[in-house]
């Protein structure tokens, strides 16, 4: 395992290279982070190609203000909302809601189909990460960005309401019925895997 | 408080203000079902978080990124900072990569987009350094080892090279051009000069980056390769310039 303080040392020498232009440099930095940005595009569009075609234009726009970067935030942390505008701005080029307020109402085409007992599933121990991942695939645009954001990406309410353009509350709001509609997607599908073995 | 209202303040409550809320604490020690569905959002949040950095993106990406800032001028000689830009020899011949399809990219839109024109002799372009023998090595004489080749090819690029090295550091486009790739732009159509100024800028800064190591490192044969190759690149791209003058 690399130590960390090492690792923070590494990172800040590339970013002074990258700020000299130094290839290399960028090239450490992009492996230093690419695993994480391409993931959260991945997450927010569903998309391998859309995906990456979002991690490169976050990249390019980090390289290409790299200069300006003073260091009173962690690098990690200005890449990453780079990352989280570029994505909102293709979301908001295609049309897609960011947060949308219809989708607060549950509508029965929304809900699960519950006749496999899934209610009485319960979601004991642990969750399976590739049915999770699948589940978050299959929400809809405003939860999804939400519930990636705060639960996956780890940023706060407020810090969410500030990128999506909605209130604190609108965000919670959004999160738990995000979640809601996960626990239901997640015991269907364990009723489904059920009733097939 | 009853069911409906805990179900109602969850958002609030499982942000962090249930934990102070001693109503809120007492129905779920009595409510089965409440705390039931508390426990389940929390551990799909819990297991969400594990799910950061799954994935990773193939490695054209980073190939496209990397082209894209040395032509827009990011990625500079880094000679001036005293590193060899080209060290590794996986990362040599990596960098290298991207020329091909570059290249070949050029060939497709070339002849798709602008018209045949007969062949201009190479001899007879009024740009001095771009003559056949200065600039594609490959066709000097065989009896010389490739790698010196390389190196007499580097020795006759000298005054290009440099005149493009003086003038890379402006952010003015065209200005990022040798006097002769200046030249063989002005003569071609405009609806493809930029394409072929961009790529001219690339590769004449892939020619500085390896003539640099090349002259540091004068025994790496795989450095000597590529910059050859280089010289290569620079070649088609001007032979397919000059087949299309306007």
């Amino acid at each position: 395992m690399t130590d960390p303080k090492q690792a923070k040392a590494a990172e800040a020498e590339a970013i002074e290279r990258a700020k000299q232009g130094d290839e290399a440099a960028f090239e450490v930095l992009y492996n230093l982070h690419k695993r994480r940005v391409y993931s959260l595009c991945l997450r927010m569009v569903s998309n391998p190609a859309q995906a990456e075609d979002l991690a490169q234009e976050a990249f390019l726009q980090l390289f290409r203000k790299i200069g300006t970067f003073r260091g009173e935030s962690a690098f990690s942390t200005w890449l990453h909302r780079m990352t989280v505008n570029v994505v909102l701005m293709n979301l908001r080029r295609k049309g897609l809601p960011l947060v949308s307020l219809e989708e607060t109402l549950e509508t029965d085409e929304e809900t699960p189909r519950k006749e496999l007992g899934a209610q009485d599933m319960k979601l004991t121990g642990s969750i399976d990460r590739l049915q999770l991942q699948r589940a978050i695939e299959k929400l809809p645009p405003g939860y999804k960005t939400v519930f990636v954001l705060h639960d996956v990406e780890g940023f706060e309410h407020n810090e969410i309401a500030e990128m999506v353009g909605c209130s604190i509350g609108n965000s919670k709001s959004q999160l738990h019925k995000a979640r809601l509609k996960l626990r239901d997607a997640l015991k269907f599908m364990r009723a489904e895997k059920a009733e097939k073995t | 408080m009853n069911c409906l209202e805990v179900q109602q303040a969850l958002p609030e409550m499982m942000d962090g203000q249930g934990h102070d809320d001693l109503e809120y604490q007492a129905h779920l020690k009595t409510c089965p079902m409440c705390s039931e569905l508390v426990a389940e959002l929390e551990l799909i949040a819990s297991t969400a978080g594990q799910l950061a950095e799954a994935d990773e993106p193939a490695p054209r990406v980073w190939v496209k990124i990397a082209a894209e800032l040395r032509a827009e001028g990011v990625i500079r000689d880094t000679e001036v900072a005293g590193r060899p830009v080209l060290v590794p020899a996986a990362k040599r011949r990596w960098n290298a990569w991207w020329l091909v399809p570059v290249a070949a990219a050029l060939v497709a839109a070339g002849g798709y987009f602008i018209q045949p024109r007969p062949a201009v002799p190479v001899a007879s372009q009024d740009a001095p350094g771009v003559t056949r023998t200065e600039t594609a090595p490959v066709v000097a004489s065989n009896e010389a080892p490739r790698a010196d080749k390389a190196v007499a090819a580097a020795q006759n690029q000298k005054s290009t090279v440099a005149a493009a090295r003086d003038e890379s550091s402006s952010n003015a486009p065209l200005m990022t051009a040798s006097t002769s790739d200046q030249k063989l732009l002005d003569g071609v159509s405009p609806d493809m000069r930029s394409a072929y100024e961009t790529q001219l800028r690339a590769v004449n800064a892939y020619i500085r980056d390896a003539d640099a190591y090349v002259r540091r490192n004068p025994d790496d044969e795989d450095a000597r390769q590529h910059l050859m190759d280089a010289y290569e690149q620079r070649e088609m791209l001007y032979q397919m310039a000059l087949d299309h003058v306007q």
